[in-house]
């Protein structure tokens, strides 16, 4: 991977050198408090384009795969049938992009495009997409309470999956990491200059920093994934959990890397209709209610074990090479049964130590 | 199952993943279309529907599915829904045997012959008839879960030297309640294979078992073949478990005893996630599983 050096007043530079490249670049803005969302950069808004921002609450997931997407548009006409498929896949680019939310967009990948049957709808929209990674080294700004990016080994600093990646040297200056050839024709611009060890030296030291200023650390997580695989949770932890769940799905629609939909037809017209898929989530309790009633996952604790199952079990870890959680805490925040991840964690670890009488070891290690 | 985590790498990519999303690929969420040729009724609220494809070619290239697979059936504007393939490839014409019980098998039951609608797939694994060859075939099939399980015998008669001894066990809660009973007739006068059929509860004029399909399993004279032997599942959910019991009292090894199990699906293709069982997407890893893979699936069915 290459690095360049750039200063930091240069942001609006090269959001806007990768403008004229023909991409709408979406970039993360304030609003009040540490409230912030995406929104489309233009030329009056570009200069509130910040570097260090709270992660939006609405993940980026919605530039890979909308919240409500349409398929196909159908149309009836004597009798006969005319389908057509509909795409939209602008060229984007997601400046600003966490290293969680890489990652998200990272299994998005390998979930969509994996397996016997890729997905064009997502493929056509991905291909059109330019990631430029934003490092998290600012504590106060970028890391939220509920961030645990470093127990899912996500961040704070993506290793690859973007194309462009920046980080705040402080001192104005800013290093910047080609993950690919469209990030790395980006130093063709004139506001980057040749980066020396120096600074590769000062990036692993602002990291190595910023790792220890996280507020959450779900030190359970891997020893979770193995519970979890295991099917070792006992089924009261789980009712426990179940007995928290609002089943409002918000957990799943913030979640950068859930990916279920359901597909709905609805009529646009006379004798004209359009199939869309909608976001779905395992939580609400029709997920998986067959026409006449029968419900095969009717109760709530059967449905978060199973979402836990869905982004835990070593078998889709190993299936898809990724993890179905990217530590970017979302689920903790949206939660008002205080039943995402971090907290699962915890109450899977507390389970295990009654379970299993774990005792503490004295500090003299006898 | 397939442990496949491989994503198809194209010859031209830009961006991350370079080279590793896809080029153009097929667009498998679109429906080719159908015309209804006619419809046969069943049982009380089941019909069987014969269609084939306005495209010869798409026709052609569906007639390859295997028993055991499905297609995802489409009614413009009210949606899709998945249905088992009851013919046997062996067979010339295409049908769909469906119950009446929501809203798109409701507009299925209401279309009329030389009306539209689309058809996707075939999907899933099916039933690894080649596997079986030499091998003993015995099916346990109650009520509707005789339509997906129609396609292997079908298919086993077409090549009845290459299996063992058949045998059929059906039950159905009253006599109205049993299917094709054209095929029923058929096999119970054909002296390829061993046809057995039961109810619940007779109705006058009923000459034939009384029972519960396990009570065949154990009747006097009924000789079910164990060894060498692999029996097929299908049916409501306390029929299929206590067949599952009586098969295994019987000597039957977990392994031996496959089933196609059924979901709420919207995609038919392991995207949309509804048809989830623990590790598996029952539309892609199945929806045929042997009872030693339902056991470790890590979710009850």
């Amino acid at each position: 991977m290459k690095a360049r050096l750039m200063r930091s007043e240069d942001l609006a530079m090269l959001v806007n050198a990768i403008r004229r490249r023909g991409y709408e670049v979406v970039a993360p803005f304030c609003n009040k408090g540490r409230d912030t969302y995406y929104d489309t950069v233009t030329d009056e808004n570009i200069g509130r384009v910040r570097l260090h921002v709270p992660n939006p609450y609405y993940p980026p997931k919605r530039f890979v795969l909308p919240p409500i997407e349409r398929l196909l548009r159908v149309k009836r006409a004597n009798g006969a049938y005319d389908i057509q498929a509909t795409y939209e896949a602008p060229k984007r680019a997601i400046f600003g992009i966490r290293s969680c939310d890489v990652a998200g967009i990272y299994h998005l990948d390998r979930f969509y495009l994996g397996r016997e049957f890729p997905d064009t709808y997502y493929a056509r929209r991905r291909r059109e997409l330019l990631l430029v990674n934003v490092v998290c080294t600012n504590a106060e700004l970028d890391i939220s309470d509920a961030c645990f990016c470093v127990c899912t080994d996500t961040g704070p600093a993506a290793r690859d999956h973007f194309d462009l990646q920046l980080m705040d040297l402080g001192a104005g200056e800013l290093l910047a990491v080609a993950g690919s050839s469209a990030g790395e024709a980006l130093f063709e611009e004139p506001i980057f200059t040749r980066a020396a060890q120096e600074h590769v030296e000062r990036r692993r030291q602002i990291l190595s920093e910023v790792r220890k200023r996280f507020k959450t650390t779900t030190c359970w997580f891997s020893a979770t994934v193995r519970y979890v695989s295991q099917g070792s949770v006992p089924e009261r932890t789980w009712e426990e959990i179940g007995n928290r769940c609002l089943e409002c799905g918000g957990c799943t629609y913030v979640c950068p890397a859930c990916t279920c939909f359901t597909v709905s037809d609805r009529p646009t017209g006379r004798d004209e209709i359009e199939r869309v898929r909608i976001w779905d989530s395992c939580a609400l309790g029709g997920f998986t209610r067959m026409a006449g009633g029968h419900n095969p996952r009717k109760s709530v604790h059967d449905r978060r074990n199973r979402r836990f199952f869905r982004k835990l079990a070593h078998y889709f870890i190993q299936r898809e090479l990724s993890m179905a959680c990217v530590g970017c805490g979302r689920c903790a925040a949206v939660c008002h049964g205080d039943v995402g991840m971090p907290s699962v964690v915890e109450m899977i670890r507390r389970a295990a130590a009654l379970e299993e009488k774990i005792e503490p070891v004295p500090a003299d290690g006898r | 199952m397939g442990v496949n985590g491989k994503i198809t790498v194209a010859a031209e990519g830009r961006g991350v993943l370079d080279g590793a999303i896809p080029g153009p690929v097929e667009n498998v969420y679109m429906p080719k279309l159908a015309v209804l040729d006619g419809v046969q009724d069943e049982i009380a609220e089941v019909k069987t529907f014969y269609w084939h494809f306005v495209d010869a070619a798409e026709q052609a290239k569906f007639r390859a599915f295997r028993p055991g697979q499905f297609a995802q059936v489409s009614l413009f504007g009210v949606g899709e829904f998945p249905a088992s393939l009851p013919p046997s490839p062996t067979e010339d014409e295409l049908f769909f045997t469906v119950r009446n019980v929501g809203s798109c098998t409701a507009a299925l039951h209401a279309l009329k012959p030389g009306e539209i609608f689309g058809v996707r797939g075939p999907y899933g694994n099916g039933f690894p008839m080649e596997q079986y060859y030499g091998r003993n075939l015995v099916f346990v099939a109650g009520g509707i879960g005789l339509i997906p399980l129609r396609s292997c015998i079908v298919y086993a008669m077409a090549h009845r030297e290459r299996y063992g001894r058949l045998q059929v066990f059906y039950g159905a809660r009253t006599p109205s309640d049993l299917m094709y009973v054209r095929d029923l007739k058929a096999w119970e006068e054909s002296a390829g294979l061993e046809c057995h059929v039961t109810v619940d509860r007779p109705a006058d004029g009923w000459k034939g078992n009384v029972g519960v399909v396990g009570s065949l399993l154990k009747k006097p004279g009924i000789n079910v073949a164990v060894a060498n032997s692999t029996a097929f599942v299908c049916g409501p959910p306390v029929m299929f478990r206590f067949a599952i019991k009586d098969l295994l009292q019987l000597g039957f090894a977990e392994r031996d005893i496959v089933s196609t199990l059924e979901r709420y699906m919207k995609c038919g293709v392991g995207k949309c996630g509804h048809c989830c069982i623990g590790v598996a997407y029952v539309c892609v890893d199945g929806p045929v599983f042997t009872y030693e893979q339902i056991k470790k699936l890590g979710e009850d069915i």
